[in-house]
């Protein structure tokens, strides 16, 4: 037991370290190239510049597939919010009978890659008679089914945290009408819930690169597949892409989790870590 | 209020979103069983699933299976061992950061990430150079970040903080007070982890490999942007039929779907069955 | 017809009954407890008056309106929950003002009742915090305040105290009564501690298995119960099991043990001569004296100490009676007089002894 009351042993040293140089290498890597004037003979880089990311900002084309990508995030967002929200509220609330079939509808999306569902949609709504398939609309509407998990979970848990048929109940107690119940009690309690859900969905949608290629391809193009693009032609406009891209995802991460502290508190959830680790778990990115 | 029309009541509000549900992923994949029995002059066939025995479907499914496999096991052991180290690191702060991190790079995947993997291992790559250049070992042209392994490279990678995520409660859920007992007992450290920590860990080590191989098998981006259509593999071909404005071999694309969806499908049951277990033991 | 009028009462869920056939009257100011084991349908018959379960048949007055229909947020009831259900997002104070800002109060008038009601709970200088901040039972006096807070035509608890550990229950009981008494607010309590409902009710309405078995006065249900259910339920108590011989003299006799107990005499209808019956006694009406003591109590036996057990001011003697065990309570001051092991004389009135029919009529031997 004595080896257990030292500090670190070398052994923890060697493991984390190795680990913290696999994860943060590419990371760096990455950034230091975007800034990096040339950098494919030497071990450090030439020089450092931000010619990189002019070169990028003065392309037209750059503000496009950015405000492509920010639409398609903030109205799957916004869709599923108007959606989902109510729904996990309803099946919670007033119809629990429904609740085993949501719940198993809510993990059916994991089990469908962006590629089989591109298929799936294309083959149905991309051919005479139905010829609405490739459009953004469809695309939103796909998102909304391919995020509704990280929706979905994060509000029902909310949901029964707080135990909202007790609050309701109460609120009706003391004479509350039901817009006030709704906007008093009811949407400050599972704030956090959607907050988390909403950010995710954000985050994963501005990311997403597969079925939007298929689905929609040149005709609404979105960061991601201008990121694919550089990658073919010119690596350092490429990596100005990813930093952005790659700064937004951990920025939407680290907002997520301050969001989910500051919900456990309020709710009194003492279990954060439980939380988290659930929900890692049902992290099934598209790749 | 008769029970009929409380039932309808009760089933109204959800019917938005059940609708999209039925649009979006309940109908295209019925169509997509019914193509995939459906042979050019619309009668019953199995010929497009006896398709599926040819080298270019045969070849992807081995060489996703592999991948998703390969990459599952090593993220599990990696992910567990990493995980039982983050765990014993003493500060607080210093597991927060630990977890953040992981929460963070888990995220990091698809064309990003295959990108940055060629600046580290592309053949110009920084770290190619500094083995190059500090223990003159030439990888290329035996590795290349554009084949098996490299993919192998960069899966895992977001793989690991998949799974460090995923072990840490269950490791935090091995309460002290077991080992303590397990001592108490007479058993060494060896035992207590044999008859005692392990099987407790099971449920989330199972978990884990589920979630990963699934994880992995439906990748696309990562592999699209590092190999293109090169490299087989059953989300590339199934993209590699959706490319231009003809629709190539429909019957095919089917079939390889539903199958994907099948592995997908199993994979996650069992995952969710064995996440379920393991969160009860979690208590 | 009285201030709450609760009539011909009937709920089921999915064709299991819950509630069947509830009548109760309560007057103005009363405070009733509903008492009982979990799913004897106290909470469903409480919800049914607070308006969140409709009655399948029957229906409720309030000072003579028909209320049956009306939906709960419209019948001026107050409600305290067992999980205090206090609003996460607000503080106590905001709490409490809740149900005043629905009635559109003027801010005045809110900040006044609500500073009153708050110093009512002993919680003034409380306002500003979350419930997160705050122990179960300060939780529980917020719910109060809240509930209080509307002046409610009736004040419904739902087991407001299960959720608090033993020292703050009873505190808080008294609380709850003392503010009761004081405002004057007909009050409906349920609870399944039946320590709870005899000490701070005016009636209590004892419940099992979907039917009210009595209602009462505590003093009533306690020493004058009509079922062997209420008898058991409420307290401790023996029951001698034996056959009624004689009706008209109250004689219970168990041949088998060699004992005849002279109990009251039973009235027709419900027993007649032959039948197996309990003859059911309470611990502190049974005197423990020497056996040489001359006793005027109508029924005397003979019995064993086997343990003696102090409870605080009241010491239990369990004692065996020829293989019947017998509990006997007496007072602290005088377990001196009594050893293990030694036969005592146990005497008790015919008052004191109430005869029931052998609900489970297994073979004791008779």
């Amino acid at each position: 037991m004595a080896a257990m009351k030292k500090k670190y042993s070398f052994l923890t040293g060697i493991v984390i370290g190795s680990f913290l140089f696999y994860m943060l290498l590419p990371i760096v890597a990455t950034y230091v190239f975007s800034i990096a004037t040339r950098w494919d003979r030497t071990i450090l880089p030439e020089g450092l510049t931000l010619e990189w990311y002019k070169v990028a900002f003065a392309d037209d084309w750059f503000f496009i597939v950015f405000k492509n990508s920010l639409v398609l995030s903030i109205s799957t967002v916004l869709v599923s919010v108007i959606i989902i929200v109510p729904t996990a509220y309803w099946v919670h609330l007033r119809n629990p009978k429904a609740r085993p079939l949501f719940d198993l509808i809510s993990i059916i999306p994991f089990a469908i890659p962006g590629v089989v569902l591109a298929l799936g949609l294309i083959r149905l709504y991309a051919h005479p008679p139905l010829m609405i398939g490739r459009t953004p609309a469809m695309l939103v509407a796909a998102y909304v089914i391919f995020t509704m998990p990280f929706m979905y979970r994060p509000v029902i848990n909310s949901l029964e945290a707080v135990n909202i048929r007790v609050l309701t109940e109460a609120a009706q107690s003391l004479g509350s009408s039901w817009l006030r119940t709704i906007t008093q009690v009811i949407l400050p309690n599972i704030l956090p819930g959607m907050l988390n859900g909403g950010l995710l969905v954000f985050a994963i949608i501005f990311g997403e690169f597969t079925i939007a290629t298929f689905l929609v391809g040149a005709r609404f193009k979105t960061f991601p597949m201008q990121l694919v693009y550089f990658t073919r032609r010119d690596g350092r406009i490429a990596s100005a892409y990813t930093v952005i891209s790659f700064t937004i995802a951990w920025v939407s991460s680290l907002i997520i989790l301050w969001v989910v502290t500051w919900g456990a508190k309020r709710t009194s959830m003492r279990n954060t870590q439980h939380t988290k680790g659930l929900f890692a778990g049902d992290v099934v990115e598209q790749k | 209020m008769s029970r009929l029309k409380t039932l309808a009541m009760n089933w109204i509000p959800l019917l938005p979103f059940l609708i999209l549900c039925l649009a979006i992923m309940i109908l295209p994949l019925f169509f997509m069983l019914r193509g995939s029995f459906t042979g050019s002059n619309g009668e019953f066939t199995l010929e497009h699933y006896a398709k599926m025995r040819a080298p270019i479907y045969a070849v992807s499914f081995k060489n996703s299976i592999l991948l998703s496999g390969l990459t599952a096991i090593l993220g599990v052991i990696l992910g567990t061992v990493i995980g039982y180290f983050i765990f014993q690191l003493i500060s607080k702060r210093s597991k927060e950061l630990m977890t953040a991190l992981c929460d963070v790079t888990s995220n990091f995947s698809g064309a990003p990430l295959a990108f940055a993997f060629i600046i580290v291992l592309g053949s110009n790559g920084v770290l190619t150079l500094a083995l190059q250049k500090y223990l003159s070992w030439e990888i290329y042209p035996t590795f290349s970040i554009y084949s098996f392994w490299g993919l192998v490279l960069a899966y895992t990678y977001f793989q690991l903080p998949l799974m460090v995520l995923l072990i840490i409660p269950a490791i935090a859920g091995l309460k002290r007070e077991w080992r303590e007992a397990a001592y108490g007992m007479g058993a060494n450290s060896h035992q207590y982890w044999r008859y005692v920590g392990i099987p407790v860990l099971t449920p989330a080590i199972l978990s884990g490999l589920l979630l990963l191989f699934a994880n992995s098998f439906g990748a696309f981006a990562t592999a699209y942007t590092l190999t293109e259509f090169r490299y087989p593999l059953v989300t590339l071909q199934l993209g590699f039929l959706l490319t231009g404005e003809v629709f190539r071999d429909p019957g095919a694309g089917d079939a390889m779907g539903i199958l994907t969806l099948i592995m997908m499908g199993i994979s996650i049951l069992f995952y969710q069955l064995a996440a379920r277990r393991g969160r009860k033991w979690q208590q | 017809m009285s201030y709450l009028d609760l009539i011909h009462l009937d709920k089921a869920f999915d064709g299991v009954t819950a509630v069947r056939d509830f009548n109760l009257q309560v007057e103005q100011g009363e405070f009733v407890s509903l008492l009982g084991p979990s799913g004897c349908g106290k909470t469903t018959t409480l919800r049914m008056v607070a308006g969140f379960e409709t009655p399948n048949k029957g229906s409720i007055f309030l000072a003579g309106t028909d209320i049956t229909s009306v939906p709960p947020n419209h019948r001026g009831m107050g409600m305290v929950f067992q999980s205090y259900a206090l609003f996460p997002n607000m503080t106590a104070w905001n709490n409490v003002a809740f149900g005043l800002r629905v009635a559109r109060l003027s801010t005045s008038a809110i900040n006044k009742r609500v500073t009153e009601l708050l110093d009512m709970v002993g919680l003034s200088d409380a306002g500003h915090k979350y419930s997160t901040e705050l122990s179960g039972g300060q939780q529980q006096r917020v719910a109060l305040a809240r509930a209080l807070a509307i002046e409610p035509k009736v004040l419904l608890l739902d087991e407001p105290l299960s959720a608090l550990d033993a020292v703050v229950r009873v505190s808080l009981r008294h609380e709850i009564r003392r503010i009761q008494t004081t405002l004057g607010i007909t009050t409906i309590y349920v609870t399944h501690d039946q320590e709870e409902a005899l000490s701070i009710s005016d009636r209590v309405v004892v419940m099992r298995r979907a039917v009210i078995e009595q209602i009462g006065t505590p003093e009533e249900i306690y020493v004058q119960p009509v079922t062997h259910f209420v008898a058991t339920f409420v307290g401790t108590i023996n029951q001698f099991p034996g056959i009624l011989v004689d009706a008209s003299r109250g004689l219970v006799a168990n041949n088998n043990r060699n004992w005849t107990i002279s109990a009251q005499p039973v009235p027709d209808g419900e027993l007649k001569e032959g039948d197996a019956v309990n003859v059911l006694i309470r611990p502190d009406e049974i005197r423990v004296s020497h056996t040489e003591t001359v006793v005027n109590e109508e029924n005397r036996l003979t019995a064993v100490i086997k343990a003696i057990t102090l409870l605080g001011a009241v010491t239990r003697l369990n004692l065996d009676f020829d293989g019947q065990p017998v509990i006997a309570d007496i007072k602290t001051v005088d377990r001196g007089r009594f050893i293990l092991d030694e036969p005592v004389q146990l005497s008790f009135t015919r008052e004191a002894c109430h005869v029931m029919p052998d609900i489970e009529p297994v073979s004791r031997g008779i």
